[in-house]
């Protein structure tokens, strides 16, 4: 965890603390998302019962746009796309079946995609294809629900900016659940 | 003539003469594993015969240990088996306890999670039952287990040993009525038993699992079984021949007060009863057959000597 600038578990249970400390460990590591996360701050209390995690992301990569893994060649006949890297081929495809329509849409081989308008190239290049926010968005939070204790099924989460939360418990959510976050980021020097 | 539970390991090679020694002997073979080359067999031998299996098996490479499980059968209750939880601290248990003999069932309740939430229904409460004991694996919070563990179990009458996050002496100290093991520190964990303060703890789980099983043991004794559970899975075995067309591992589960016999109960429950132990004596006499609540299984459970007067 020393990747993580600000790691803490919050528990009165002294024995429930360690053992969700681990816990949070070990699977932030199984799903590679210690790099992601700056700050994190968890906080259990078996009584109520309640579960809080507060935290930071670091500063993520940009918008992937078309420019960034291809190059575009207007050509007589069609625009041709080449493919320099196959990771973004799939949101790419259907990125460009949503826009142009799967008739218009060609793909001779692997690397190679084609657009029969032919109406030139402009603005093709800078088509974003890919936020990485999104999936860490979801990952995140399929982490926290991993993390979080078993049985917590009503759940509030947030993610906007670099921050995100979630909160959950078995029963329904206090009305000052907010304040509660609140606190807890502000634990981490975090204000507002 | 007391017999022990012990393992046998050696290889393929003529292992069918150690079978037909353990036999000879008056023993009785509870499973029988082929793995490649080697042979695993769980049985039940003469005490004062251990020596001569062993010097037999020798140039075999057969070896022989104690277990103290084999003809057990046990039920590792853990609160859900959702799959974004695994591992579960209860698959490396139940696999532990295997190791030493012990036929473990897992049994993951469908409501068992969460603090106030947990439900125990009349099926798997019947289940457990079946069992000879039930090892509960909870969770890391002492709060959490002592709201919900009197729920979980609610009609078990089997001896439970608890398993969970807080120490031992705080899990006897939130558990009332007491049951009949404890072990602590084996709480909801992500990772596979690797280390060795963790194989320590699955261990001492082995041990708690021991400790309460040789004491209901010594309980039985005091009105010992009408008959073997080991010697009626022989006689099951010689006498209904459909027990041979069954695929699962054990088609009859050995247990400290009885079997589970792995066949349709409505076909063969009269057949069972009518099965003829020894001269004029038929398991019905010495034994209630019933409808178990797993799969469509017979359960066979061998009555005590004060209610048959009989012990063959």
């Amino acid at each position: 965890m020393e990747a993580v600038e600000y790691f803490e578990v919050e528990c009165p249970e002294e024995a429930g603390r360690e053992y969700y400390r681990r816990i949070t460990e070990v699977v932030l590591l199984d799903h590679n998302l210690l790099r992601v996360i700056q700050k994190l701050h968890i906080f259990i209390d078996p009584r109520v019962p309640i579960f809080v995690a507060t935290g930071l992301t670091r500063k993520l990569p940009s918008v992937v746009r078309v420019r960034d893994f291809a190059d575009v060649n207007a050509r007589e006949g069609g625009v041709t796309i080449s493919i320099g890297d196959e990771a973004y081929l799939a949101p790419l495809l259907r990125m460009l079946w949503g826009k142009y329509g799967k008739e218009h849409v060609n793909q001779p081989d692997r690397f190679t995609v084609i657009l029969t308008p032919g109406e030139g190239d402009e603005g093709i290049s800078d088509l974003p294809v890919y936020h990485p926010s999104e999936s860490i968005y979801k990952d995140l939070i399929y982490v926290l629900q991993v993390i979080q204790p078993e049985g917590f099924k009503v759940r509030k989460q947030y993610y906007g900016g670099n921050r995100f939360y979630l909160v959950a418990s078995e029963d329904t959510l206090p009305e000052d659940v907010e304040d509660l976050v609140r606190q807890k980021f502000a634990l981490m020097g975090v204000e507002g | 003539m007391t017999h022990v539970p012990v393992t046998y390991k050696g290889g393929i090679y003529r292992h069918d003469e150690i079978i037909d020694l353990i036999e000879d002997l008056g023993g009785y073979i509870i499973q029988k594993h082929v793995i490649a080359q080697e042979i695993v067999l769980q049985a039940l031998v003469p005490r004062e015969d251990i020596e001569l299996i062993r010097r037999i098996g020798k140039p075999l490479t057969g070896e022989i240990s104690p277990s103290p499980l084999v003809g057990a059968e046990i039920a590792v209750v853990t609160p859900s088996l959702e799959i974004h939880h695994l591992p579960h601290a209860s698959c490396d248990v139940a696999e532990y306890i295997r190791r030493f003999g012990a036929k473990t069932n897992m049994v993951g309740l469908a409501r068992g999670f969460g603090k106030r939430i947990a439900q125990l229904n009349d099926e798997e409460r019947d289940v457990i039952n079946e069992h000879d004991l039930a090892v509960y694996l909870l969770g890391d919070f002492e709060a959490c287990i002592e709201r919900k563990f009197p729920v979980l179990r609610r009609g078990i009458d089997v001896p439970i040993v608890l398993c969970g996050g807080p120490p031992t002496e705080t899990l006897k100290k939130i558990v009332d009525p007491p049951v009949d093991g404890y072990v602590g520190g084996v709480g909801r964990f992500m990772h596979r038993t690797k280390e060795s303060e963790e194989i320590d703890k699955l261990e001492e789980v082995v041990g708690e699992v021991t400790r309460v099983l040789d004491r209901h043991r010594d309980v039985l004794a005091r009105d010992p079984l009408s008959i073997s559970p080991a010697r009626l899975m022989d006689i099951v075995t010689e006498n209904v021949e459909e027990i041979q067309d069954v695929l699962s591992p054990t088609p009859i589960t050995v247990q400290m007060r009885g079997l589970r016999v792995k066949l349709p109960y409505d076909t063969f429950a009269p057949v069972i009863r009518k099965t003829v132990v020894d001269e004029g004596v038929t398991i019905g006499d010495l034994s209630t057959v019933l409808p178990s609540r797993m799969r469509d299984y017979i359960l066979v459970r061998i009555k005590p000597f004060s209610e048959t007067n009989l012990v063959i």
